[in-house]
């Protein structure tokens, strides 16, 4: 079987962040911020609790890691003009924006792996036997969330001309708007649409304000790895989830099940959508890109 | 083998106000060797980022080895050899990497040491190309558009920051490919090697191309004695930049 053309080009991408220190540096960060082992979360889960962990990864740290080491991926060829050795070979852009993602992700999620194994391999001794099955279907899904979280950023970094500003969007529409201040922004959205307030200690039962919520990558990986955990639906962390449905009123975490207790859950609000937002943001940015990034000049 | 390596038919591109290039008509035969000449400024850069896909143009059309240079991209770019102006090779990677990066891309089978070996690199094999000077990088970057035996070279500038030595490999590297076969199209402004290599050439001025033939047809056109070099031609063609030091718009 013949690979694909852009092969060469992604083993490139991946070799260049696997060679420099940026994302070894970030797997070992990851280990640190992510082992957390707390007593609410071991009465949920148990020895799943490791699994959770490697939810935890991927909250703040881990976009801001991957969004650092590609948005830069094509304006910075551009400005540097490496990018013409790339358009000279026999490939479409769209093969160039293609290898570069792929390439680019397997530099991040090679990493990510290894951080999650070590994680794995501490809750395995600390903590026992966590479900094999889960802890691979939350990896997973990491990684499907780090190649959105590259793609985002190669989709900005294909359109912009100028680095400062790929930067700005980069970190200030998907890592601060979409990642970090998504719960308030949306809270914000709802309440000047609804009239009502988003109260998180005692959430309306609207489907508006929970779909709203989880239009963010961020949110949505969580409602994806929380339906694997099985702790409840909702874009907040494992351990969050877990003590706002034994005591709802003691924390500011929107939960469906806490908020539509008499009421039916709208369709639309069913965990798989965290997974199809995901799918979303992975294909629209990206699309647009290459829309664009097949017309223009890029000298 | 019957199309022309290059044929363009009113190749414009402008730049809002500017024109960088204003209806070019250019026809380069399978095997010829080209020197794309004239002031900064002049337009050469952008034709050879419009044919290779770098730029697209305002208006007009060209093709490349028979191909559409801006829809059918991979066809053409596996049979052309590419040595860009204002490059840059990536620091972290070693000069057996950049090769192995293009063969492995145009699914040829070239040796990266023996095509190093070629451009007086056979020392840096595996050195990462951020240590390489200004001129090692230069011949790593002509290394990288020899792979694969192009059946067309374009080349900005060959001779950009290489000793005399390097001048004489590029000039040598152009005759042998040449003698194999292939088409060499390149701009500089090194005259001296243009006359030694070149069958033809091309003058460009403020966008237009002001005359193209070989440097015999040139002199006896321009009046200017047998003796006359390219540079006088050039100086000839191209007076009124000269005088009022006006090339660059
Ligand atoms: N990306 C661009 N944006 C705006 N103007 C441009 C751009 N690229 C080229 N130009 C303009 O087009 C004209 C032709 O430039 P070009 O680089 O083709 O010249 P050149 O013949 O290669 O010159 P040199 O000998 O200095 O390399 C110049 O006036 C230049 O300012
Ligand atoms: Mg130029």
């Amino acid at each position: 079987m013949a690979l694909p053309r852009w092969f060469p080009l992604a083993r490139n991408e991946a070799r260049i962040l696997l060679t420099s220190k940026g994302p070894w540096a970030l797997a070992a960060l990851l280990v640190l911020w992510a082992y957390r082992p707390s007593y609410i979360a071991w009465d949920g889960l148990g020895p799943d609790m490791t699994v959770g962990f490697v939810q935890t990864t991927a909250t703040i740290v881990l976009p801001l890691g991957a969004l650092l080491l590609s948005y830069r991926s094509i304006v910075g060829e551009r400005r540097s003009g490496s990018l013409k050795f790339v358009l000279g070979l026999p490939l479409t852009r769209t093969d160039v924006l293609v290898g570069k993602v792929l390439g680019r992700s397997v530099g991040i999620a090679v990493p990510v792996t290894v951080s999650a194994s070590a994680l794995g391999l501490i809750g395995l001794v600390r903590f026992g036997l966590f479900s094999p099955l889960r802890f691979l279907a939350v990896l997973l899904a990491t990684h499907l969330y780090v190649l959105v979280l590259v793609s985002l950023a190669t989709a900005v970094s294909a359109v912009t001309t100028s680095t400062v500003r790929a930067t700005g969007v980069v970190f200030g529409v998907v890592f601060l708007v979409l990642t970090v201040f998504w719960k308030l922004i949306a809270s914000r959205i709802y309440s000047a649409v609804s009239g009502q307030a988003a109260n998180p200690y005692d959430a309306p039962a609207d489907g508006l304000l929970f779909a709203l919520l989880r239009v963010s990558p961020d949110r949505s990986y969580r409602v994806l790895t929380n339906w694997i955990l099985g702790v409840g639906n909702s874009g907040a962390s494992y351990d969050a989830v877990i003590t706002k449905l034994q005591t709802p009123t003691s924390i500011s975490v929107f939960v469906v099940e806490a908020a539509f207790e008499t009421t039916p859950v709208p369709f639309y609000l069913h965990e798989v959508t965290g997974f199809v937002v995901l799918v979303v943001w992975l294909v629209v940015p990206l699309g647009v890109a290459r829309y664009l990034f097949e017309r223009g000049d890029l000298v | 083998m019957t199309t022309p390596a290059i044929e363009t038919e009113g190749l414009s591109k402008r730049y809002g106000e500017t024109v960088a290039l204003e209806r070019l008509d250019l026809s380069v035969s399978r095997g010829e060797v080209f020197g794309f000449l004239g002031p900064n400024g002049a337009g050469k850069s952008t034709t050879i980022n419009l044919l290779l896909n770098y730029a697209k143009p305002t208006e007009g059309t060209a093709s490349v080895l028979g191909y559409d240079p801006w829809n059918e991209v991979v066809e053409c770019h596996r049979r052309v050899g590419i040595l860009p102006d204002r490059y840059d090779t990536y620091d972290g990677l070693s000069a057996r990497r950049h090769l192995q990066l293009v063969r492995d891309t145009k699914r040829a089978t070239d040796d990266p040491e023996a095509l190093l070996e070629r451009v007086g690199l056979a020392d840096a094999v595996d050195q990462p190309a951020g240590e390489f000077s200004q001129g090692m990088e230069q011949r790593l970057a002509l290394a990288m558009s020899l792979v694969g035996e192009p059946d067309l070279l374009v080349l900005d500038e060959p001779f950009t920051g290489l000793d005399p030595h390097g001048v004489a490999l590029v000039r040598d590297v152009v005759a042998a490919e040449a003698e194999r076969g292939a088409t060499v199209f390149f701009s500089s402004h090194v005259l001296g090697q243009v006359q030694v290599v070149c069958d033809r050439v091309g003058i460009l001025h403020r966008g237009r191309l002001v005359d193209v033939g070989s440097l015999a047809d040139l002199r006896s056109k321009l009046d200017l004695g047998d003796d006359a070099t390219v540079e006088d031609v050039f100086v000839d063609l191209t007076a009124d930049s000269v005088r009022s030091g006006e090339g660059v718009r």
